[in-house]
């Protein structure tokens, strides 16, 4: 059966005001697994830990059930709190050495329980204590020391060795990683293993996301108390569904991930109800900084509505209003009301001919809103068209393009400065992109005037903002400057503001930086990102160096001669990339080898244009063009025959969308 | 920061019990000998008289109002808590922002010094001084504050070390400053609360050593002190004089020095951080 | 009496280095002593005889003086004094050392008595108030013992003298006993009791809420401490959390000032025992103020001093047995 928390809600009362640490959160631990509480500090997840073992504050006001195996858990009685608490749950702190009394010798104190809640005695509590740290691997030359007279991972070690002497159901471990080393960081995940063999139940609170993958069944992202995404641990790196649950993973250090932290937009809240009245006090958040606005304008968090919607980059007018639920779906769950990320862009079968060459064959592509989307590929792969295309500067040949659920053909029939304002682009060549007659100020002002979107007066305030948005001066005498006076990349710059003037949902970057010097390359590629972030872009990024791609995609498509050859997280793809073009252009990259002349070689229109060049070519591959295969284990596609089953094609199971699903075979 | 320290110092209870108390006496020290009727030397009254109009405190031994006494006596008390408080502070700070400056040996032995003056029972040496001499009181205030700036010179001087590390201050030094400039402009006024703390516990303890010294006989004894008053009262308890002689000055003592400490605590709360969940 | 502003008091060094500190108090007091009796204007006999009503002839100045004054080096002082021999007192004609010594037994029973007992009784109230800190018995007596400590002992004194032995009559107003009788041995030791009580009384009511405070502080910030949260959760009953956890680690900021209060209580010491006429070193160095008897005062001052120096240091060679974390302080 196992830890079973329902509807628990724990408020704090200090100095007269209501702080709201957990909200309705229900979880289930079942015996023999491990669940794991993830999110920034504020969250809530330490306060649920804490309540399991009955040790809120007395200025905590709880509501909820708590039952372990069926039992409820009753802490309002001394006696019977004593009986539960570390007999049947225990706690493992987080803090080392400051959790112990450091006036007493560790052996000593792991034996406490024993000698003095269970009443053993102390010498045989001694002795299974000792045995218990060896266990843990600290031999009995450590027993008689002081907490400060250990590192911090031996500290840890104790703290472990006392939360199992009695042997209890469930553990509870709270950041039980924060400042250890490897080996011992790698010496409690078998703990947790073994614990979960035996049949004990886990609560893992941490925000060590690797570690969290590892040992933990299932997860939960917890948010200002409320439960965001409960799903499986090992989707949680690659595929979370919440759009906080995906900032979140962002922003964390991983080895699996290389695009740089990004961070999570605004900044963390505090559920504060001032005490108005008695009975109907009205809640509203308190941001710790309210100099800055979140990038929506506002400086107060929301009354009412989904808590993550100031710094959610798809929140919509619905958002803000009414509350959401938790909807639960077998083992997942997310608390969206779109349902979690959702795609900002769809392109359907969208292809494109020039004359004798098909620049683009019939092409899918999904943009998630919020991420950054990188279309890598040599010159010639159709990258270009596609982004055209997608920012709706380009008309495809046939296909459909959906922009945040409408058609973009018809938007475009209707009114076409409305997408416009949609999206943002921003072109390879700065210079040629802007006019030379035009000051920079005219620049930046041009769209706010094409779109009569600010009045007068505003178009120099909002045009000094956007300046400073790009980190560039915002006096008289930088505005008055032409483009020839400036360098590419502060030119470059200057374009990337005015991309942002009408405050697209996407952008889209084609080859912004190949044409700038590596200095300001590498600066132009920072302030996108950070803008990514704080304005809550999408952005569709196009790159021929997968190198860069690296570095800030979230996902990236590989394209060659018109067709998206392999599509997936970048970690994963890079990691393991499958199609071997994509290993081509890696080993290139890493190595800076020529391996073979570039450009099409004699493919046949027909086949894979890989296939000249590819080592495992089989007949078919030059014969016919490989479908676009979607591998079960993540959103990975890759069109490449060797990842069918040996078998025929007919027996493939196919999706709706007509594309077949393939499992990952035996590939190296 | 003086605004918002100003602002959480008048809502707090503590400070404003301590403050009109000490307020109230302060005005006593000051203008009281002014206003009272006459010469607390003059003794041309009948001893021991009873409380009247004229003398709302009766007449005391040795035919001197009562009510005089006391007042010359508050203003002498607390001159002298002043007084060593003040000059305390100074020296302590002076040696404290030496010692932390200089650092190296020179530091060490300051601090060293400051350990040994703090071991010394300075009541002894007041004594031993105050018998052989006989100094005024003057005299004695300054061997006071030469043994009781040890606290504040190491509480400076640890808060000095820590501030000099700071960016502002290196900055400074980096653009040329001397020391004395860094030194003046930039860690003096940092350290304010340690002043405000430092002179009220030290004039608080003077306070209190004086009225001790006095009772003991080792002022000059034409010089009206609180101690010396009660130690003449408790002399003639019998002739039942201690609700209008002993009593008052029992209660001007313990008021001023019970508002010293609740100022200092109020100073402490709000000033020092981490203190402030003790008293909240 | 000054409050520090540090209530986490950090453990001092080595036990050299206290060693140290207090051998040089302890020889710049020996030096004080040597150093400014020689400072004084005029001679050594003038000052003992000039508030005197006494006038002597040129033959008893000149006898006098080669009585009491000596010209002797520093270094004979030093092994003078370590030979116990600190001069005779003027006034009463007798060894100081054993002037001293006569006096000593009283002053321990009072100053030790008191000073247990306001030390033992203030910090066992202050944890058991930080304990129920937010009550409203926590917060008035908070209120009531800030308020307390800062009436000094010299009206808390008079006070009771007053009440108890002048108006009451319930206790007496003077001595350490009743003279002139014959008592058995329980009467005796009741009557010592009796006359014990005002003083003690005084001292411990001026110094335990100084105790107070400190224990109780001390023990709020270590109940805020991590650790406690791991006792509690490890199912203790929370008489061991408090006693064994809590209060065994607030203990330690009061016992590193055990040795300062005593050191403050010096002062009371002398007051109080003037106020009751008790018999003690207090009294002793009062009356020899009084009649300037300056070999007297100066043994006195010098005893004490050394005594409540020697009390310090073993107190601070006694703390790193009772705090681990400074065993093996760098």
């Amino acid at each position: 059966m196992g830890l079973s928390i329902k509807g628990l809600t724990v408020s704090f009362l200090t100095g007269g005001h209501l702080v709201r640490a957990v909200d309705g959160v229900s979880l289930e631990i079942r015996n023999g697994s491990c669940l794991a509480l993830v999110g920034e500090s504020g969250s809530g997840k330490t306060t649920i830990g804490i309540a399991c073992m009955g040790l809120l504050p007395s200025n905590a006001i709880l509501d909820g059930i708590m039952e372990l195996d069926g039992t409820p858990l009753d802490y309002s009685v001394q006696e019977t709190a004593r009986k539960i608490r570390w007999r049947r749950i225990s706690m493992v702190f987080q803090s080392g050495a400051a959790s112990l009394n450091p006036v007493k010798p560790v052996l000593d104190q792991v034996a406490e329980p024993m000698a003095v809640t269970l009443g053993s005695g102390w010498k045989e509590a001694r002795r299974v204590a000792a045995r218990a740290m060896e266990l843990m691997g600290l031999g009995p030359d450590l027993h008689q020391r002081f907490p400060h007279e250990l590192s911090g991972g031996q500290a840890q070690r104790v703290l472990l060795a006392m939360a199992t002497i009695l042997d209890p159901q469930v553990m509870i471990l709270d950041e039980p990683t924060a400042n250890l080393d490897v080996v011992t960081k790698a010496f409690v995940g078998e703990l947790i293993g073994e614990a979960k063999k035996r049949g004990k139940a886990l609560l893992l609170v941490g925000h060590d996301l690797d570690f969290v993958v590892r040992w933990a069944d299932e997860v939960a992202v917890m948010y200002l108390g409320q439960t965001m995404e409960f799903l499986p641990a090992g989707r949680l790196l690659t595929s979370p569904w919440h759009p906080y649950s995906w900032a979140l993973v962002r922003s964390y250090p991983s080895m699996r991930c290389n695009r740089d932290l990004g961070g999570i937009r605004g900044d963390a809240l505090q559920r504060v109800t001032h005490q108005h009245g008695r009975n109907n006090p009205s809640a509203y958040f308190h941001s710790h900084d309210q100099a800055h606005g979140v990038g929506g304008g506002t400086s107060h968090a929301p009354e009412a509505g989904c808590l993550f919607w100031p710094r959610c980059t798809q929140a919509l007018g619905a958002c803000r209003e009414g509350s959401v639920e938790l909807t639960m779906q077998g083992n997942f769950g997310v608390r969206c009301l779109r349902g979690g990320v959702v795609e900002l862009l769809r392109l359907k079968e969208v292809s494109k001919r020039y004359g004798e060459t098909q620049a683009l064959h019939p092409t899918d592509l999904g943009v998630r809103a919020g991420e950054v989307l990188c279309l890598v590929g040599e010159t010639g792969s159709g990258k270009t068209t596609l982004a055209m295309i997608a920012a709706g500067v380009l008309r495809p040949d046939g296909g459909a393009r959906l922009l945040d659920g409408r058609d973009m053909d018809e938007t475009l029939q209707e009114d076409r400065a409305a997408l416009a304002r949609q999206v943002g682009i921003v072109y390879q060549d700065p210079a040629s992109s802007v006019s030379h007659r035009f000051t920079v100020e005219e620049i930046l002002a041009e769209p706010m005037k094409i779109h009569r979107a600010f009045p007068q007066e505003g178009i120099r305030d909002g045009v000094e903002d956007l300046l400073r948005k790009v980190h560039l001066p915002w006096d008289e005498r930088f505005m008055a400057l032409y483009p020839h006076e400036l360098s590419q990349g502060t030119m470059q710059r200057v374009c990337l503001a005015r991309a942002l003037a009408l405050r697209p949902k996407l952008l889209v970057a084609d080859e912004p930086t190949s044409s700038l010097d590596p200095s300001a390359q590498a600066k132009v590629i920072r302030l996108l990102m950070e803008l990514q972030i704080e304005e809550g872009l999408t952005l569709l990024f196009v790159t021929h160096d997968i190198g860069l791609a690296r570095k800030i995609g979230d996902r990236l498509a590989v394209m060659l001669a018109g067709r998206i050859v392999e599509l997936g997280p970048a970690a994963t793809l890079l990691a393991l990339p499958l199609h071997p073009y994509t290993q081509m252009l890696i080993r290139r990259a890493e190595d800076d080898v020529q391996e073979r002349p570039m450009g099409q070689g004699s493919a046949s229109p027909q086949g894979c244009a890989f296939a000249p060049r590819c080592k495992w070519a089989e007949e078919r591959c030059l014969l016919e063009s490989p479908p676009n295969l979607h591998l079960e284990d993540g959103d990975r596609t890759v069109r490449c025959f060797r990842f069918f089953d040996k078998g025929s094609e007919s027996s493939m199971p196919r999706d709706s969308s007509g594309d077949l699903r393939g499992k990952v075979g035996n590939w190296s | 920061m003086h605004l918002e320290v100003g602002c959480t110092l008048r809502r707090d209870k503590c400070f404003t019990m301590g403050a009109t108390v000490a307020g109230f006496m302060a005005l006593m020290a000051l203008v009281g000998p002014f206003v009272v009727p006459f010469d607390p030397q003059d003794m041309s009254f009948q001893p021991f008289a009873r409380p009247s109009w004229a003398h709302p405190l009766g007449v005391n031994d040795g035919g001197q109002d009562i009510l005089s006494e006391l007042v010359h006596a508050v203003r002498n008390s607390l001159g002298f808590g002043a007084l060593v408080g003040g000059l305390g502070l100074m020296l302590g700070v002076g040696v404290g922002l030496t010692a932390a400056w200089l650092g190296g040996l020179v530091g060490r032995l300051l601090m060293s010094c400051a350990d040994v003056f703090m071991a010394i029972p300075s009541v002894m040496i007041l004594i031993l001084v105050a018998a052989l001499f006989q100094p005024s009181a003057a005299v004695l205030a300054m061997v006071l504050v030469g043994l009781s700036w040890p606290t504040t010179a190491k509480a400076v001087r640890a808060q000095a070390l820590a501030l000099r590390s700071g960016l502002h201050v290196r900055a400074a030094a980096q653009m040329g400053a001397s020391a004395w400039y860094v030194i003046s402009r930039h860690l003096v006024p940092e350290m304010f609360p340690l002043y405000l703390i430092g002179f009220v516990a030290k004039a608080r303890m003077a306070v209190f050593m004086e009225a001790s010294l006095a009772f003991l006989g080792l002022f000059d004894p034409g010089r009206k002190s609180l101690g010396g008053m009660i130690q003449y009262a408790l002399k003639y308890y019998y002739m039942d004089t201690w609700w209008n002689w002993l009593a008052p000055a029992v209660f001007c003592l313990s008021a001023s020095i019970v508002a010293a400490g609740l100022l200092a605590i109020s100073l402490e709360k709000v000033l020092d951080p981490r203190l402030r969940s003790l008293w909240g | 009496m000054g409050r520090e502003a540090n209530f986490r008091f950090s453990p001092k060094g080595k036990g050299l280095g206290s060693i140290l500190t207090f051998a040089s108090a302890l020889f710049v007091l020996v030096c004080l002593s040597y150093v400014l009796p020689r400072l004084m204007p005029g001679d050594f006999v003038t000052a003992m005889f000039a508030s005197s009503h006494v006038t002597l002839s040129a033959n008893q100045e000149s006898e006098a003086r080669a009585y009491f004054q000596r010209e002797e080096g520093f270094g004979e002082y030093l092994l003078r004094l370590a030979r116990l021999d600190w001069g005779r007192s003027y006034a009463l004609f007798q060894p100081v050392s054993s002037l001293i010594l006569q006096a000593l037994p009283w002053t321990l029973m009072l100053a030790v008595g008191a000073h247990l007992l306001a030390s033992v009784c203030g910090f066992m109230i202050g944890v058991e108030a930080a304990w129920r800190r937010g009550t409203r018995v926590e917060k008035g007596l908070v209120g009531l013992m800030t308020m307390l400590e800062g009436v000094p002992e010299m009206a808390v004194g008079a006070l009771l003298l007053a009440i108890f032995a002048l108006q009451l009559h319930w206790l007496p107003t003077a001595g350490a006993q009743t003279p002139y009788v014959e008592l058995s041995l329980w009467e005796r030791l009741a009557d010592t009791a009796r006359h014990l009580a005002l003083p003690m009384a005084t001292l411990v009511i001026s110094y335990l809420p100084g105790n107070f405070l400190l224990a109780r502080n001390s023990m709020v910030m270590v109940l805020g401490e991590e650790f406690i949260l791991t006792a509690r959760a490890k199912g203790l009953p929370d008489r061991r959390v408090r006693y064994a956890h809590a209060a065994r680690n607030a203990l330690l900021p009061v016992v590193t000032r055990f040795g300062l209060r005593l050191a403050f209580m010096v002062t009371g010491v002398v007051v109080v025992e003037t106020i009751f006429s008790y018999p003690g070193l207090g009294t002793l160095l009062f009356n020899a103020i009084r009649s300037r008897d300056l070999p007297l005062i100066q043994g006195v001052v010098l005893f004490s001093s050394g005594a409540v120096l020697s009390v310090n240091l073993a107190l601070e060679l006694v703390y790193s047995r009772i705090d681990p974390r400074t065993r093996h302080a760098p």
